[in-house]
């Protein structure tokens, strides 16, 4: 079996007062893998770790079976499309979309004298997201879930190995989120490429993951395909007050107010 | 126009001033994109400390006060990150406490030949051959760190995150940026003085965020705007016998104030 795209191995982040503790956590090629778990679990701390964003402060991490190190962050990252939760600046800059979705191109950030412009490549990655028409439009312009979108276009367009979503359904209307599924899971079986996303409706994720990791500062279960997790695994991350509701074959833990967790 | 073309001292000027209407206005959109408005008002400020030690202990004028916007901004580059205060309240400490050392090492020195209103308000009709050689010097090296670092500084204005995210050593672009935008400050001293070099560094650029919607044509705007700028402040300014420095920041101002309306009107009649 050849190597993983992602192996995490004891993974902790803080020094008293732990975000991420004992993490261990394979990803092979073409593998679909969903995280979800309660505000402040760790969720995006995990992917920060993954990217090198935040060191650890302790255990080993290895991106396409080598250990990400100073060295070599650069050249194994182009392989990663990543998309981030934050977005602060980015309303501020009056570009076009295709302008933006350039910006996601691997040796972008090249000297200018590089030739970067791969126009296939952009319109490949909008027309994935469904926003090829709105290429020319202004960024600012559009609505919270078209800017989601481009968003993932620009994280796809450099057509990575790895892709890192936090959050990626973030403000897409119930179409539009299925439609990011679909096209995911599409990636994984036909190009091999692996996805490790961060959501909080496991319900709406369950059918088109290969396995859900359920983390509060450490994995506490990681359920494969068409495996329930168990009703304990909720309540330990969510807390006891946790009401559980059945959907399909899945379960979907819920707050006092019958909000989904 | 012939008049302003045929006063020997103004042809003298109109290239140096050309030159840094030009990389100021390239430098102006990462500015503005960066959010660097405060920064370059630190950085220029900053410079008078620069001019202060080189009075004081006799060195070369334009080197030390290079030197000094260098530091000052490298600084702020690393304050916020290493010290948890905000960028702002960095600026405003180094501004004022590079601007008091100024003051201090000038008033303390036995004499000096500075001409410090044209330091303070720019003099480009006072430009020497030494001064020229300079402003080429700073500008190759402006465009060198351009060339070099554009497309990744676009990357971090928009999402840094991601940028470090895929690769992009954010720290040492980020430093670079700082770096090259105090030496725009320093060459844009020379025809805005300290106090008003932030109007080249900001307006070239805040006039073109109305109309340009691509990289390239926001440095092309920009470009547009500060030469067109320029020019006209420079032939006002020798017209009506005004300082050259206020005149190109003052006619720079009106541009932006057409531009804004303009889109003004455009945006109401859609």
């Amino acid at each position: 079996m050849s190597a993983p795209i992602v192996r995490l191995d004891h993974i902790r982040v803080g020094e008293d007062a732990a975000i991420l503790e004992d993490i261990d956590l394979e990803v092979h090629a073409g593998h679909f893998l969903g995280i979800v778990g309660p505000n402040g679990a760790g969720k995006s701390t995990l992917l920060s770790v993954i990217t090198g964003l935040i060191s650890p402060s302790a255990g080993h991490i290895d991106l396409f079976g080598r250990c990400l190190g100073r060295l070599n962050r650069r050249r194994l990252l182009r392989q990663v499309g990543y998309l981030s939760q934050m977005h602060a600046h980015e309303d501020h800059l009056p570009l076009r979309v295709a302008c933006v979705v350039r910006m996601g191109l691997a040796g972008y950030d090249a000297p200018l004298w590089r030739r970067t412009r791969d126009t296939d490549q952009i319109a490949e990655a909008l027309e994935a997201v469904g926003m090829l028409k709105h290429a020319q439009t202004d960024f600012r312009l559009l609505s919270g879930g078209q800017k989601q979108r481009v968003r993932v276009a620009r994280a796809l367009v450099r057509r990575p190995k790895l892709l890192l979503l936090d959050e990626p359904s973030a403000a897409m209307d119930a179409p539009g989120q299925e439609k990011l599924y679909q096209l995911l899971r599409g990636l994984c079986e036909e190009r091999g490429m692996s996805v490790i996303m961060v959501d909080h409706d496991v319900a709406a994720i369950s059918a088109y993951v290969d396995s859900v990791a359920c983390l509060n500062k450490r994995i506490h279960y990681h359920a494969i395909k068409g495996e329930r997790i168990p009703d304990t695994i909720w309540k330990h991350m969510y807390g006891e007050h946790v009401h559980m509701v059945r959907h399909d074959s899945h379960c979907i833990g819920c707050g006092p107010e019958g909000k989904r967790a | 126009m012939m008049d302003f073309l045929a006063s020997p001292v103004m042809l003298a000027a109109l290239l140096p001033a050309m030159l840094i209407a030009m990389i100021s206005a390239a430098m102006s959109v990462m500015v503005v994109a960066h959010r660097l408005s405060f920064l370059t008002v630190g950085v220029s400020h900053a410079t008078l400390a620069g001019l202060g030690l080189a009075v004081f202990f006799a060195l070369p004028l334009l080197p030390t006060a290079t030197m000094a916007a260098i530091a000052v901004a490298l600084l702020l580059a690393a304050m916020p990150r290493r010290s948890g205060i905000g960028e702002d309240v960095g600026t405003g400490l180094l501004f004022a406490g590079a601007m008091a050392l100024g003051v201090l090492l000038i008033s303390s020195a036995d004499k000096y030949d500075v001409d410090l209103f044209g330091m303070l308000f720019g003099n480009i009709l006072t430009v020497s051959q030494d001064d020229i050689r300079w402003l080429w010097l700073t500008a190759a090296v402006v465009c060198i760190g351009m060339l070099f670092a554009a497309r990744a500084w676009w990357m971090i204005a928009f999402d840094a995150a991601t940028a470090s995210a895929g690769g992009v050593p954010v720290r040492l672009y980020r430093g670079l940026l700082y770096t090259v935008v105090a030496l725009t400050v320093i060459m844009c001293v020379k025809l805005a003085g300290i106090v008003l070099t932030t109007g080249l560094l900001v307006l070239p650029a805040a006039c073109a965020w109305f109309w340009g919607r691509s990289p390239v044509v926001l440095w092309l705007l920009s470009s547009i705007f500060a030469l067109a700028g320029t020019l006209a402040g420079l032939m006002i300014s020798y017209h009506h016998d005004l300082p050259s420095g206020a005149s190109v920041v003052i006619t720079l101002c009106m541009i932006f104030a057409l531009s804004w309306s303009v889109a003004w009107l455009k945006q109401r009649a859609l």
